[in-house]
């Protein structure tokens, strides 16, 4: 009996020694790989291809595995009506499409489903439709299902969020959400193809998909008897979505994986790999999922991790700037639900500027951008990502990694430490509390987090996580969103989307506006960009600019990095671009192998 | 005739079962067992030294620090003796200061449920009746809750918590398998003749539960208690490991096991999982050693001394 213990104890302890063997061993070997870190620590960006360079001929049949990396559930809002987050995003990108295909600079061209004309005198646009495309199930796309998708926004019992200052541009639209009007009247079917939309005013942003301009189609033949109010929550909505892009969805598992099988009406072509596979995967777990050769396409890959793929045999990895950029937000008012417009409160406990912009410029974003992000993040400077070149302006300052300035700026603004606690107090010498949301996710994030909160209390600044850790996206952007008194500043990120014009999540009317704050110059601003006059490219670059000027003035939103996407790809895969320039081309894409391979 | 065999019965009882002659017992039992013996001084000594270097030598605010520069630090590299994680903070204060949390929590747990448990247990087996029906009825309440789940909401919706609301929310749910196994043993207990004797000499209540029932079945709590706390250590690094443990800037042993849940650190940065995980292992089985002793000693069939 005691013997055997013994001998079980003695397994047990070798077992040990062995694991701790092999991981020594390996750490032995890794040494000479890591030494010559901190020269390639910053990779240099534009070093990464926009298309997959593979000649090998193609086979039969397979399913292409794509990784959504979310540390979360997605949503499962399957509609362009009522998504809210890039994740839902990403996977409506293969089961539905727009209306209009864009260009290199996100002008919208002819080669779509739809095209348009814009006639600027009269503020009226002019959309045509393709002949003979359909919808997944066979039915035709029809004008109606354009309408539709305006009646559903605009509709006073729209639970989504898009009913925004944009869209009040369309005439008869306000009259048909406050229920006086049946019909929308600045909608008028001309013929079974064609749909003219009056605007009361029309700015370059039209071209782009702005104004007001709604560039997806509902399917009215299914949705039409389902209440608007029952309709975020309804099958076609997240069972059964209808599709006009290259896959149909035909199976979900919620929040964790999503079946989709090639549409046979899709305008341009059946695609030519018959099913795929869109799996939500842990950030943590993604390189070693991606080693072993389980995914052929990785969107929203952290590039944290780009240090365990890049050497890696079985994948080429695509790189592109993103429309993108992360920011902290800073809570000064709320957003009043009946009037449905932002009321900023001058009494917010960070309505304070040189208190906000302090907090800017006390966190160290430099070194967290090439410590975890290996340089594919920078520092953003700017509201406008650089892609919109003509727009983002580069001459502005952002708010360098500068300590001294900010306990100056605190010191100046009457941030003083009475007590000596080394934690300032405010103006009046009560405790001085911030509450920071921010959104969970690997480990390095969680780090980078806790690094910043380290960073605001180096310069004296008591900043605690709201609820005392991060928060899962989809709840914290649920209590951003309902001004949750917990939250005084909060990181969050925008995909920008193709229009740069930001009315949509800075305007007075808009509850993307999360900071809620807004102000009659900065309406003054927004209203200019997207104004007639703005027809005028140099006004409108100048008003931009402007605006991009009153921003980090006045610094509601404090932009932190600019993001570079990757999206490794698999050898097997055939046929990809991630370039903004060409049109979504998943019916060409095409498998090389059998399986994914992996790596060596 | 009665009265005698009564008369008999009672001082050998007493002897058996009475509180210097259980500590003997446990005592010999230890000799015998060299693994037991050997467990129970290296646990005094990794207690003493955690508790004294978690307090005296490491500062957490210190050991919680980011620092970007010593990402992943190696063991050995820039005076991190255990290396340094993937926030460059030491993993060797992370640890002392883990273990001593997830002690303290245990330590902690054990004593208010063994007070709760053993005071309710003890009352309830010896009135019976009523009180008994009373007291299983919420226990039986409480068992069929789901517990885990409950405590992860629980940490979820509670903004702000520390160590000790922690434990009091684990105290909570974890007092009542204690409660039932006295209760049982101290049901069986309450009919046995002494306690009758007592009652008719006019005992109070009070002191025959705790004088006379308490230190009889006290080789069962001693090897009870053992056991829940090799149990409750594993609580704290459990829930930690799964992300509602402690609050995140607070280290805990099952936080660093968690790391290894990136493939990457798993294979290639032992030194961040692997001291942690050695160190619930050979406390774990450590604690189950010295258990075994006293589970032993406690049942005359298994003695080995």
């Amino acid at each position: 009996m005691k013997n055997k213990k013994w001998s079980l104890f003695a397994i047990l302890l070798t077992f040990v020694l062995i694991l701790t063997a092999c991981s020594g061993d390996d750490s032995g070997s890794k040494k000479s790989s890591t030494e010559p870190k901190d020269t390639e620590k910053k990779v240099d960006a534009a070093l990464f291809p926009l298309a997959v360079d593979n000649k090998d001929e193609a086979v039969e049949g397979g399913t292409l595995n794509v990784a959504l990396v979310n540390n979360a559930p997605f949503q499962g809002i399957f509609s362009y009506a009522f998504y809210e987050d890039a994740y839902d995003a990403e996977i409506l990108s293969y089961a539905t499409t727009s209306l209009f295909d864009v260009d290199g600079n996100f002008m919208i061209t002819d080669t779509g489903i739809a095209k348009m004309d814009v006639d600027e005198d009269n503020n009226k646009v002019t959309i045509k439709i393709r002949e003979g495309v359909k919808w997944s199930d066979g039915e035709p796309l029809k004008i109606e299902d354009l309408i539709y998708a305006y009646e559903i926004i605009a509709h006073k019992d729209y639970t989504g969020i898009r009913y925004d200052t944009d869209f009040r541009n369309i005439v008869g639209i306000e009259e048909y959400n406050a229920g006086t009007a049946d019909t929308i009247s600045g909608l008028k079917k001309v013929d079974e193809t064609t749909l003219e939309i009056s605007f009361k005013k029309l700015s370059p942003a039209i071209y782009s998909g702005g104004d007001g301009l709604w560039t997806y189609a509902e399917p009215s033949h299914v949705m039409k008897d389902i209440p608007v109010k029952d309709l975020e929550t309804s099958d076609p909505v997240r069972k059964t979505p209808l599709s006009l892009g290259a896959y149909v969805i035909d199976n979900i598992v919620k929040g964790e994986s999503v079946k989709l099988v090639a549409n046979e009406h899709y305008f341009r072509g059946e695609p030519k790999i018959k099913e795929a596979i869109i799996k939500v995967v842990p950030g943590e777990q993604i390189a070693a999922a991606i080693k072993s050769g389980e995914y052929d396409y990785v969107s929203n890959f952290p590039t944290q991790q780009y240090e365990a793929i890049k050497d890696l045999d079985n994948i080429t990895i695509l790189g592109r700037p993103e429309l993108y950029y992360q920011y902290i937000g800073f809570k000064l008012g709320k957003f009043d639900t009946t009037e449905k417009i932002v009321k900023t409160d001058t009494n917010a406990k960070m309505s304070d500027k040189a208190l906000r912009q302090a907090m800017g410029y006390a966190i160290d974003v430099e070194n967290v951008a090439s410590e975890y992000y290996y340089g594919l993040r920078e520092r953003a400077n700017s509201l406008i990502p650089p892609v919109f070149t003509s727009f983002y302006d580069e001459s502005l300052e952002g708010y360098k990694y500068d300590p001294e300035k900010a306990k100056k700026l605190l010191d100046d603004a009457g941030y003083k430490d009475v007590n000596n606690d080394k934690i300032r107090e405010d103006k009046d010498g009560k405790p001085l509390q911030i509450n920071f949301a921010a959104i969970s996710g690997t480990e390095a994030d969680e780090a980078i987090v806790s690094y910043y909160l380290q960073n605001w209390k180096d310069v004296g600044l008591n900043v605690t996580l709201t609820s005392g850790r991060t928060i899962e996206i989809n709840s914290f952007y649920d209590r951003v969103e309902a001004d949750d008194p917990e939250i005084d500043v909060y990181m969050g990120a925008w995909g920008t989307g193709t229009n740069p014009s930001p009315v949509g999540l800075y305007g007075k009317e808009s509850p993307f506006n999360y900071s809620r704050y807004s102000s009659d110059k900065l309406t003054e601003l927004l209203t200019d960009i997207d104004s007639p006059k703005a027809m005028d490219a140099k006004f409108r670059t100048d008003k931009f600019k402007e605006w991009q000027e009153y921003m980090a003035e006045n610094s509601p939103v404090i932009p932190v990095t600019f993001r570079y996407e990757l999206v490794p790809v698999s050898k097997r895969l055939k046929g990809v671009t991630i370039d903004y320039a060409v049109p979504s081309n998943f019916h060409e894409w095409e498998l090389t192998a059998e399986k994914v391979p992996a790596a060596k | 005739m009665e009265q005698q065999t009564e008369l008999a019965i009672m001082p050998e009882n007493n002897n058996s079962s009475s509180p210097p002659t259980g500590m003997q017992v446990i005592f010999r039992e230890f000799k015998k067992d060299k693994l037991a013996i050997g467990s129970l001084i290296f646990l005094i000594t990794l207690f003493v030294s955690i508790f004294l270097s978690s307090y005296l030598l490491v500062d957490q605010d210190e050991v919680m620090k980011v620092t970007l520069s010593s990402i992943y630090a190696e063991p050995g590299e820039q005076g991190f003796i255990l290396g340094a994680d993937h926030a460059g903070r030491d993993v060797l204060g992370q640890l002392l200061i883990g273990a001593r949390n997830s002690f303290e929590i245990a330590i902690a747990i054990t004593v208010i449920t063994a007070i709760i448990g053993i005071a309710i247990g003890l009352i309830t087996g010896y009135f019976g009746g009523f009180i008994d029906n009373f007291f299983m009825r919420i226990i039986d309440f409480f068992m069929t809750l789901p517990t885990l789940m409950i405590i992860i909401v629980f940490v979820t919706i509670v903004p702000k918590y520390n160590e000790w609301t922690f434990v009091l929310i684990l105290s909570l749910f974890y007092w009542v398998g204690t409660a039932r196994l006295i209760r049982s043993k101290a049901l069986t207990e309450s009919r046995r003749d002494y306690i009758n004797a007592s009652k008719t000499m006019g005992t109070s209540n009070i002191v025959i539960i705790f004088r006379e029932i308490m230190p009889n079945i006290s080789s069962l709590i001693i090897v009870e208690l053992t056991l829940s706390f090799a149990g409750n250590i594993g609580i704290e690094t459990g829930l930690s490991f799964l992300g509602f443990g402690l609050p995140p800037d607070t280290p805990s042993l099952g936080t660093l096991v968690a790391y290894a849940m990136n493939p990457i650190v798993l294979s290639s940065k032992w030194w961040i999982w692997v001291p942690a995980s050695l160190l619930i292992l050979v406390v774990m089985l450590a604690i189950n050693y010295v258990g075994q002793a006293l589970r032993r000693s406690a049942d005359a069939k298994q003695r080995l001394g």
